[in-house]
């Protein structure tokens, strides 16, 4: 048994329009990965890999130690799998789905499944159809939190969510992790929340990782340099740094490598560093996501 | 016990940074007390729905810093002699000065005037403990 | 563990479709009755319904069980369960087949019955009643094909219409054959070469549908 709840090495798959591309991931037991990227990106793709739904054209996929998709069957036992386009019967009760659920899974939890049930405020005697769509989200939720599952693997459990909703969630999600032997996967557009609340960060753009790390090393890493350069100064081109804005003697300097030295670097070169800003995940978002599709010349 | 903690997303600083200064003001004030076990990382994590990964790093920078000691297998406590009262009260007393200081000159007072306003506060003090 | 999820699923179809099954049991057993009642055009009209009874649910059970399932998204939600793609075929396709038997065998047998006791139907009609009563399976087992194998609803829909057509057709051959008709009005139903051959013809027609919808199925690597 490996101590990676999810590994992905070299996995590629080919669609007409789309393709995923050497795909290496790796989430540690016990830990939150947050799966961030851009529509189409192919988040909902790796997702629907690591799961054993899609077969992959190249690579290897270990989830809990099963390769996947040979065997995807003993692996879904331990695993939690919501995606946002996922529906459950409308003309069916909460309760049905909860009995049905319960009849497959040996470690249903019925005092949990109550608690859940008033912590979301749904009822089980509701059917789906006249559920809102925050409320089937988190009806789709409890299902899968109630057998408390070794892996949760969830597609933008948040996206479409009023903020007391969210919430709700947020708070179960972290509350897995109180085992350490529990580990959470989910992709969100939210970058509040992954910033919050996951340990490892994974970004992904037109079918390719950007980045993937540590959460804290990864803030650590990008800063917003605010310059001023004095008249016939030119600003030194520094590595380190993926973008500069300049109007007139103002300049701002975008670094995802920050060291220390990178100020002293400008201060050497006759450019006053007015100030040093660390940058919210969504700057850090955009930004990353501009600058690789340079690199990329896209 | 971790009621009163508030990690807040539109503070400019880093959650780790909130978090250890949120502790050091607890142990500063006389709250939370030498010796006492403090929460686990995790359960740290879960109260206050942030990443594990962040209060393993808060809780490694105040081991750095001597305020909190941690024990393989027991858990975290906060350490002795921290001098965070203290330091509290050096940091205050540094700010107060610093305004006085700033009001004197606006003032047009000179540093020996000063001095002398400082002595007065001092005696003033005094006769108000003795009453 | 395996094959509790396989009876979860097709439990679940059964709780899912049963309104289909009892109005299609009601429809039909009332045809039935209708027919007992005696008299030119209550038998035809009762004998009409009873087999539109069966080409209904022969059509709506793969076209709603089937489709629908995959349209509305429910599909995500099965695959999250412990079962292999190969496996929620198998209990689609066997939920699928016991649950229009139920109906199918339950009105059949039923008829044939009726007509050897009461006679009011001549009991040498039993075979053609056989034939003809074999039609809705067939039609059942290409719609469920091809649902299953073509995964939208315009498959379900071309076979759909394919079958509703031909009924039609099929019947007027099948009542022009002489070895048929010719003992169909008679005491006792008679088995002839004819008959039987018609019969093996269509129960191997339906084996051979539902099994090449199992091998295709097979085949499948993605779900979604």
């Amino acid at each position: 048994m490996s101590d990676s709840a999810i590994e992905l090495s070299g996995v590629g798959k080919k669609y007409r329009f789309f393709s995923l591309d050497n795909i290496h991931l790796k989430l540690p037991e016990g830990q939150i990965m947050g799966l961030i990227g851009p529509n189409g990106a192919g988040k909902s793709t790796t997702i629907r890999i690591l799961m054993g739904l899609v077969h992959q054209d190249t690579g290897h996929v270990r989830v809990l130690g099963f390769r996947m998709p040979a065997e995807q069957v003993a692996a879904k036992w331990d695993i939690g799998f919501v995606s946002e386009d996922m529906r459950l019967y409308e003309s069916m009760t909460l309760g049905w789905h909860m009995n049905f659920i319960q009849s497959i899974y040996p470690n249903w939890d019925p005092a949990y499944a109550q608690l859940l049930l008033k912590r979301f405020g749904v009822r089980a005697e509701q059917k789906i159809k006249g559920l809102s769509h925050g409320q089937r989200v988190k009806a789709m939720l409890l299902l899968v939190l109630a057998r408390k599952p070794k892996l949760l693997v969830l597609d933008e459990p948040t996206t479409g969510l009023d903020p007391v909703a969210r919430h709700e969630i947020l708070r179960e999600l972290t509350n897995v992790m109180a085992d350490d032997g529990r580990s959470v996967l989910f992709s969100s557009h939210n970058t509040q929340d992954v910033e919050q609340i996951s340990d490892q960060i994974t970004f992904i753009d037109r079918g390719r990782i950007i980045d993937s790390m540590d959460k804290e090393m990864y803030l650590d890493r990008w800063r917003r340099l605010r310059l001023e350069a004095p008249l016939g100064i030119e600003l030194p081109a520094l590595p380190g740094i993926v973008d500069v804005r300049q109007e007139g003697r103002l300049a701002i300097a975008t670094a995802n490598a920050f060291v220390p030295d990178l100020a002293n670097a400008y201060e050497r070169a006759g450019v006053r560093v007015q100030r040093i800003e660390s940058m919210t995940l969504e700057e850090i978002f955009v930004a990353n996501v501009e600058h690789s599709r340079e690199e990329v010349g896209a | 016990m971790n009621g009163a903690f508030a990690i807040s997303q539109s503070d400019k600083r880093p959650m780790y940074l909130q978090i250890m200064e949120q502790i050091k003001q607890r142990i500063a004030i006389g709250d939370w007390t030498e010796g006492q076990p403090i929460p686990s990382i995790r359960q740290l994590a879960v109260d206050l729905e942030v990443s594990v990964i962040t209060v393993k790093r808060a809780y490694l920078e105040l081991e750095r810093e001597g305020v909190i000691q941690t024990q393989q297998g027991k858990g975290s406590h906060v350490a002795a002699n921290t001098g965070l009262g203290t330091r509290l009260r050096e940091q205050e007393l540094a700010q107060h000065l610093e305004q006085a200081t700033r009001i004197a000159a606006m003032m047009g007072l000179r540093p020996k005037e000063l001095e002398h306003r400082l002595r007065e506060a001092g005696d003033r003090l005094a006769e108000k403990e003795r009453i | 563990m395996r094959g509790s999820v396989v009876r979860g699923l097709i439990l679940k179809d059964w709780r899912l479709q049963r309104a289909q099954i009892i109005c299609s049991l009601c429809g039909g057993a009332f045809a039935l009755a209708l027919v007992q009642w005696g008299g030119e055009t209550p038998i035809v009209v009762g004998g009409v319904w009873f087999f539109v009874a069966l080409i209904l649910v022969g059509h709506t059970l793969p076209l709603l069980g089937i489709i629908n399932e995959r349209k509305k998204q429910h599909l995500a939600f099965l695959m999250s369960l412990p079962v292999s793609y190969i496996q929620y075929t198998t209990a689609k396709l066997v939920a699928n087949v016991v649950l229009f038997l139920i109906p199918w065998l339950t009105l059949v047998s039923a008829a044939v019955m009726l007509i050897e006791i009461r006679g009011v139907v001549p009991p040498g009609a039993i075979p053609v009643v056989l034939i003809l009563a074999l039609l809705p399976f067939v039609g059942f087992s290409l719609i469920t094909g091809a649902v299953l194998v073509g995964e939208t609803e315009g498959w379900g829909l071309a076979a759909n219409v394919f079958c509703s057509s031909t009924y039609g057709l099929v019947w007027y051959f099948l009542t022009r054959i002489p070895g048929l008709m010719a003992h169909a009005t008679g005491p006792s139903p008679v088995w002839n070469s004819t008959a039987l051959i018609i019969l093996a013809g269509e129960c191997a027609l339906i084996t051979l549908l539902l099994g090449l919808t199992y091998f295709l199925q097979s085949r499948k690597r993605d779900f979604v």
